[in-house]
């Protein structure tokens, strides 16, 4: 049976090098998936994710194991994330030459380019940051809203209505095709 | 149930987030409205787009490669952590052997003092006519040396070397102590 989170942990305190390795093979991709749709390019959600397990391994001791390994790992990552993205809206603010290009591996680049694929991605892009992540954790991460609550840390409820603040200010995006 | 509250529950209904006596009050409402009908299947097909939006793949080598320079930055955040190998000598051996080392330079340093200036040709001559005496009586300079024998010692090690630290201490005299510890 394989370990838990917390057992290869425990072995990482104590310098096991082999289990360091298995808690990032485990976590990897996730944290790369979110970081890309909260930031769109490889480039930075690369380094996001990277950055995510140093700071967790970094403060390991500080884990209070009061939720799961990978929910404490999503909250440092949607931290990174925010912080990422307004650092990113104070720069397109001091210098709009600077404003931050879509990679050309964007998000939305790889469906097929219908027009309401486009419209839905700039809709996306536009919604603010709590109801995004919310988006992000609901779609394509399967969290339940309590879970979602936990990292972003809000209640259930706040989660639920950003989620579905989301969701509504994309149908309207759509059917008006206001972007 | 009116069109309002159906639209407050339009994405519950759709996640199948709903009891199910508010799942079957929601059906009777969308069965004879056409207007939340449509509003539903647009919602529906915002999330089918939603969910469709993939994120594109990096390829293997970024994932084999990705541990590797998570462990070179953690590197130079921070300091490696120990090593089996140094926990293994930690804690009391170290502890004793830096407190061997300690008693070995007090010695040392109690040694150098007790001995006084470099001896004059004259005095030199006098310790090369009279060798016997130094063993058999101890010069005034070192009075207050521990009298124990290596076997005594030995026997210390082997029961508590913090003891023997210990021991050692209370025989010294506080003269000796000031002394040792003048130019520290």
């Amino acid at each position: 049976m394989a370990e838990s989170d917390y057992q290869l942990l425990d072995r990482y305190g104590v310098g096991d090098e082999a289990a360091f390795e298995e808690l990032v093979k485990r976590h990897q991709k996730t944290i790369y998936d979110l970081a890309y749709r909260m930031l769109e390019n490889h480039a930075d959600a690369a380094d996001l994710a990277q950055r995510t397990f140093v700071q967790a391994f970094l403060h390991h001791q500080s884990f209070r194991r009061e939720s799961s390994f990978r929910t404490w790992l999503y909250q440092i990552g949607m931290n990174l994330c925010r912080n990422a993205i307004r650092d990113r809206a104070r720069r397109a603010h001091e210098d709009v030459d600077e404003l931050p290009l879509a990679d050309s591996r964007d998000i939305l680049a790889e469906v097929a380019g219908a027009e309401l694929q486009d419209l839905l991605g700039r809709a996306i892009r536009t919604l603010p940051t709590r109801q995004r992540e919310a988006l992000v954790l609901r779609v394509y991460h399967n969290h339940a809203f309590v879970e979602i609550g936990m990292i972003m840390s809000c209640s259930e409820g706040t989660a639920k209505a950003n989620y579905h603040h989301a969701v509504d200010r994309l149908r309207r995006a759509l059917v008006s095709g206001e972007g | 149930m009116t069109c309002n509250e159906i639209k407050e529950l339009t994405v519950p209904y759709l996640e199948l987030d709903l009891e199910p006596s508010r799942v079957r009050d929601v059906t009777a409402h969308l069965d004879g409205c056409a207007g939340c009908r449509t509003e539903m299947e647009t919602v529906r097909q915002v999330l089918v787009r939603v969910k469709g939006v993939a994120v594109p793949d990096p390829g293997d080598r970024f994932w084999n490669e990705f541990p590797g320079q998570v462990r070179r930055e953690l590197a130079r955040e921070r300091p490696p952590i120990p090593s089996r190998l140094w926990k293994g000598i930690s804690g009391w051996p170290m502890t004793l052997a830096a407190s061997v080392l300690l008693l070995v330079g007090a010695w040392s340093l109690k040694g150098m003092l007790d001995q006084g200036p470099a001896p004059t040709p004259s005095q030199q001559r006098a310790v090369v006519q009279a060798p016997k005496a130094r063993v058999d009586q101890p010069s005034a300079a070192e009075p207050d040396l521990p009298q124990l024998a290596e076997a005594d010692w030995q026997e210390f090690w082997d029961e508590d070397p913090d003891m023997v630290l210990v021991d050692m201490a209370s025989r010294l005299d506080r003269r000796t102590v000031d002394r040792l510890f003048r130019d520290i």
